[in-house]
């Protein structure tokens, strides 16, 4: 776990803005599942890349915040599993659509440098 | 993007901020809490799970600022707090922002008003169609170096009969009419001009028609065209007036037509056709030059084959008729040219003047900025050092220049309109009347962009100094400096330069004020030969139709006089046809008993129609022979008084007294006058020219329509204005007096536009002083502040205060020293360039250069003193503990 956390904290500092659309990604596609809250969130994207990517705080709250000023999420405050109050995010159709974008590039992306790898 | 969701956030994130906050707070309390909930679940203890969210959640206000950053409008929020930062720091610093504000101001008022009324004088195009065709045509006598004589009526006909260069050529002529009818009779001034004259100006009347070419023809002129202003104060704008008649000079004219609002041509009330009788087609009529002439160009033909074709044709009408065409060609001149030639040079002048104030302007600010740069450098490293991103930093510093230059640049807007408004009003009115559109002129938009981006660009470029400071890696040496690191030194060299140009600049100005007021003074000083002190004057011009005999002109001013004369308070009263400051007609003439002249060499002199009182009235010392009386009529021998110019050029070694002349060249025949006196000379036509050959006809002999009333008194001149107009009104009760005024007054517009020169020149040079003063001041005063602990030292080793002011001060004024050095030759090399404003001074006058760079030193010198003074203070052992 150690381990693998310096390596995302590495990869963050190298490669911020691929990180960014990434985060955007991971983001919306863990919220295409149901609305959550910031920690279900972030749990939900560590449950989804098997621990690969562990989003802080200080990454979260300003992605969530932005893509809710973009429209792409709607926030409003609820109960918690366990009866607490929490913000809970939840897709738009402008968010969906925001996926399937994201998805699609993200997919054309990495077929090309996959190719591009394998080439000799 | 989606626009909508984004400005309701906006809104919000700007509007509603603290309501955000607090959202955004309990937001995190509860992350914080779900995430030690989840991490007791886990089986930590209660303690140790809170310990680890708050670890994990990195400090709750960091992650505020993040999510702040990542909103909308963020970067809108941060100008707005590097707005108020930097507003808050100017205030903090009222001296810096004051001086800094001022100078951008001046620098951007000034120059806008001059720059405004150069363009709307010099450079912007006539309010007529096709302005760059309209060209003015003259008689030149290039061997006389005169080039822009009036043209005589058969050669201004041939010109127009034969020129293959121009679609249209008219002339005009100056006329007065005295309008009567219902209201009080007023006189007014016009022009007598061709029929095609608006077709040549590319103007068509408001109202009615223009002249018809057969309204030349004696018998079908009687027709007039009124100015629009005329036609709505005295006609109350009837738009039926064209067809009505109106008396004018006692004769019936009819009403054609109506100049356009903005038609503006000279200050000319009336137009009718100008008709050439008989006698004015003469032969010898080709020596009366009384026209002005205006041709519109042919579209093909440029200024230069316009020049040929004329000049050959004056060439054939010099073979044809050399007694009075000899020597004598047409000259042609863009009319834009022509009627701005006299107000050019001081225009130019102005402008030079203007843009060395806008360089000192520039400079100073420069100058500030970088002052404050240094002493802000700390602050700045502190900043950066404390994690400030330098783009931040550059931006607070360009926000502070922003704001320098709203606040300069608003101000120097509002000094702009003041500035324009108090030039067009200050300008003399002959200036005023020539120039079309004058009243007009405005503040010029591109210039006033022109100066607000070079001030602006000054106080932005010299603003970011201090961020371009930090830029450098060195922080720590930043930090730790307190003003002797090499950098310092070199930002100190770029300010030295800057005081150096600025007093030069400076210098140059002041020279140039200087040599202006000198030329003033030395024109106060002339010697008129007459006592313009307390002299009423009014002009009176009788109608051709009731004083078509010179019995009745006679009588009149000889009824009138008598009236004036016995009113309380008048010492002396007489006629002339043009008093001193007014008109002036030279003649040329013939001495009786001398071989014909050469025609380069034929007498001319002023002459003046009087009545005999004249040179007691204003006066004029007699000084061999006798003046005119009461028994020089007609009938009686005929007489003529000279001057003492004329006696010497033209009677070099014999007494003129008892010699003939008559009027008119050598062939012409003319009666013959004897002279019976001369007289002291007089200044006639302005202060700065010489005296000219003069000679003077009885009134009572030779009688004429136009003339003026002049009137000596014991109290205030223009007191007696009620009695002169009674007195006129009694002898005609439908006779105008105009042009009311005193001698005084006349002198004094005369040099209307000198005196506007030096005021405005005067003014530019003492804000340059100001500006300089400032500017070394400054650099001294930073100068003591670095050299501190440097003269702490000194103190403290035994130097005296004596010595630290010597050595302040010294280090000054080699500064103001290489400043005036640079600037008197500067100013050696510019000065020439307005040779043509001065008068009784050189361009190069050792006493004006040698005064004003003391003047300089001077003030350099007390500009210097405070900061040394400041240095003698300093206290060795607080100076040396500082570090």
């Amino acid at each position: 776990m150690k381990e693998k956390e310096k390596k995302t904290d590495l990869l963050k500092e190298k490669k911020t803005d691929l990180l960014q659309g990434t985060l955007d990604m991971l983001v919306l596609k863990a919220l295409a599942l149901g609305p959550l809250h910031g920690l279900g969130v972030s749990n939900r994207i560590a449950q989804i890349t098997q621990g690969v990517f562990q989003v802080k705080p200080g990454s979260l709250f300003p992605a969530l915040h932005r893509m809710e000023e973009a429209g792409w999420l709607t926030s409003s405050w609820g109960e918690s599993e366990n009866n607490r109050r929490a913000k809970y995010y939840r897709l738009t159709k402008a968010g969906q659509r925001q996926l399937k974008t994201e998805t699609d590039d993200w997919e054309r992306i990495s077929l090309a440098i996959a190719k591009a790898l394998q080439a000799t | 993007m989606p626009l909508l969701p984004r400005l309701s956030s906006l809104w919000r994130n700007l509007f509603h901020k603290t309501q955000r906050d607090q959202e955004l707070t309990e937001e995190l309390d509860a992350y914080l809490e779900l995430l030690t909930e989840q991490k007791i679940n886990a089986g930590l203890a209660p303690e140790a799970a809170r310990r680890a969210a708050l670890f994990e959640l990195g400090g709750k206000q960091q992650v505020k600022e993040q999510v702040g950053e990542a909103r909308t409008g963020y970067q809108l929020e941060t100008c707005w707090q590097d707005l108020r930062y930097g507003l808050r720091m100017l205030r903090h610093n009222p001296g810096f922002a004051t001086v800094a504000v001022l100078t951008l101001a001046l620098g951007i008022g000034m120059n806008t008003a001059i720059f405004s009324v150069v363009y709307s004088v010099l450079l912007r195009p006539l309010p007529y169609s096709a302005p760059e065709k309209l060209m003015a045509l003259f008689s030149m006598r290039p061997q006389l170096n005169s080039f822009r004589g009036p043209v005589s009526a058969p050669d201004f006909v041939d010109w127009r009969a034969q020129n293959r260069a121009f679609d249209a050529m008219s002339a005009y002529a100056f006329n007065t009419y005295t309008l009567t009818g219902s209201d009080l009779p007023e006189r007014f001034i016009g022009r007598r001009v061709s029929a095609n004259f608006f077709q040549t100006l590319g103007v068509k009347p408001q109202l009615g028609r223009a002249f018809l070419p057969e309204e030349e023809e004696a018998g079908r002129n009687r027709v007039a065209i009124l100015s629009y202003g005329l036609w709505e104060r005295r006609f109350g704008a009837d738009p039926d007036l064209p067809g009505k008649t109106v008396s004018l000079n006692g004769e019936n004219y009819t009403v054609v037509g109506v100049t356009p609002n903005d038609f503006r041509f000279a200050p000319v009330e009336i137009y009718t056709p100008l008709t050439f009788a008989a006698a004015d087609m003469s032969d010898m009529a080709r020596g009366m030059h009384f026209l002005r002439v205006i041709a519109r160009l042919k579209t093909d033909i440029t200024l230069e084959e316009a020049k040929t074709d004329i000049e050959n044709i004056s060439r054939r009408i010099e073979r044809q008729y050399p007694v009075t065409n000899a020597g004598k060609y047409g000259n042609v001149i863009p009319y834009q040219q022509d009627i701005v030639g006299d107000i050019r040079p001081s225009l130019l002048v102005l402008l030079g003047a203007v843009s060395l104030v806008l360089l000192i302007a520039c400079a100073n600010v420069a100058n500030l900025l970088l002052a404050r740069a240094a002493s802000r450098q700390r602050e700045i490293a502190v900043r950066t050092a404390l994690g400030a991103a330098r783009w931040r930093i550059v931006r607070q510093l360009l926000s502070e220049g922003v704001i320098l230059s709203l606040a300069g640049g608003g101000l120097g807007l509002l000094l702009a309109y003041w500035g324009t408004d108090a030039l067009i009003g200050a300008a003399p009115s002959d200036v005023a009347d020539s120039t079309p559109g004058w009243k007009q002129i405005g503040i010029n938009p591109q210039v006033l962009s022109f100066t607000l981006l070079i001030s602006f660009l000054t106080s932005i470029v010299f603003g970011l100094a201090p961020a371009l400071q930090v830029s450098k890696p060195d922080l720590t040496d930043s930090l730790k400096e307190s003003g002797k690191s090499s950098a310092g030194f070199k930002r100190q060299r770029a300010r030295k330069v800057l005081v150096v140009a600025e007093m030069a600049l400076a210098l140059m100005l002041l020279i140039g004020a200087g040599l202006l007021i000198r030329s003033f003074q030395e024109l106060q000083q002339v010697t008129l030969g007459f006592n313009p002190g307390q002299v009423f004057v009014a002009d009176v011009s009788l109608g051709n139709v009731k004083y078509r005999e010179t019995s009745q002109q006679i009588n009149f001013f000889q009824q009138a006089l008598q009236r004036i004369e016995k009113s309380p308070g008048v010492i002396s009263a007489a006629t002339v046809n043009f008093p001193p400051f007014s008109f002036n007609i030279d003649h040329v003439f013939t001495i009786a008993g001398q071989p014909e002249p050469a025609p380069d060499a034929i007498p001319q002199a002023d002459y003046r129609v009087i009545s005999p009182q004249y040179f007691r009235t204003l006066e004029i010392p007699l000084v061999r022979g006798r003046v005119f009386t009461e028994q020089d009529v007609a009938g009686a021998p005929r007489v003529v008084i000279i001057n003492e110019a004329l006696a010497r050029r033209y009677f070099p070694n014999e007494d003129p007294i008892g010699k003939q002349i008559k009027l008119g060249r050598y062939m012409e025949v003319n009666p013959l006058h004897t002279v019976v006196g001369i007289v002291g000379n007089t200044k006639n036509r302005g202060l700065e020219i010489e005296f000219e050959p003069e000679f003077y006809y009885p009134f009572l002999q030779t009688p004429v329509r136009f003339s003026s009333i002049v009137a000596r008194t014991q109290g205030d001149p223009l007191s007696l204005t009620t009695a002169v107009r009674n007195a006129v009104l009694e002898v005609d009760k439908e006779q105008p007096l105009a042009r009311i005024r005193t001698m005084e007054m006349a002198i004094s517009d005369s040099v209307t536009q000198r005196r506007l020169n030096m005021i405005l020149l005067g003014i530019f040079g003492a804000l340059a002083l100001a500006l300089a003063a400032v500017g070394i001041y400054g650099v001294m005063s930073y100068t003591v502040t670095q050299r501190t602990r440097e003269i702490g030292i000194r103190m403290a080793l035994g130097a005296r205060r004596r010595d630290v002011l010597k050595s302040v001060v010294g280090q000054g004024m080699s500064l103001a020293a290489s400043g005036v050095g640079v600037g008197l030759v500067g100013a050696f090399l510019v000065t020439r360039l307005m040779e043509t404003l001065l008068f009784g001074v050189t361009p190069t006058d050792p006493a004006t250069f040698g005064g004003i760079a003391l003047l300089l030193l001077g003030v350099a010198f007390l500009a210097c003193l405070i900061p040394a003074r400041q240095a003698t203070r300093v206290d060795p052992m607080v100076a040396l503990r500082s570090e």
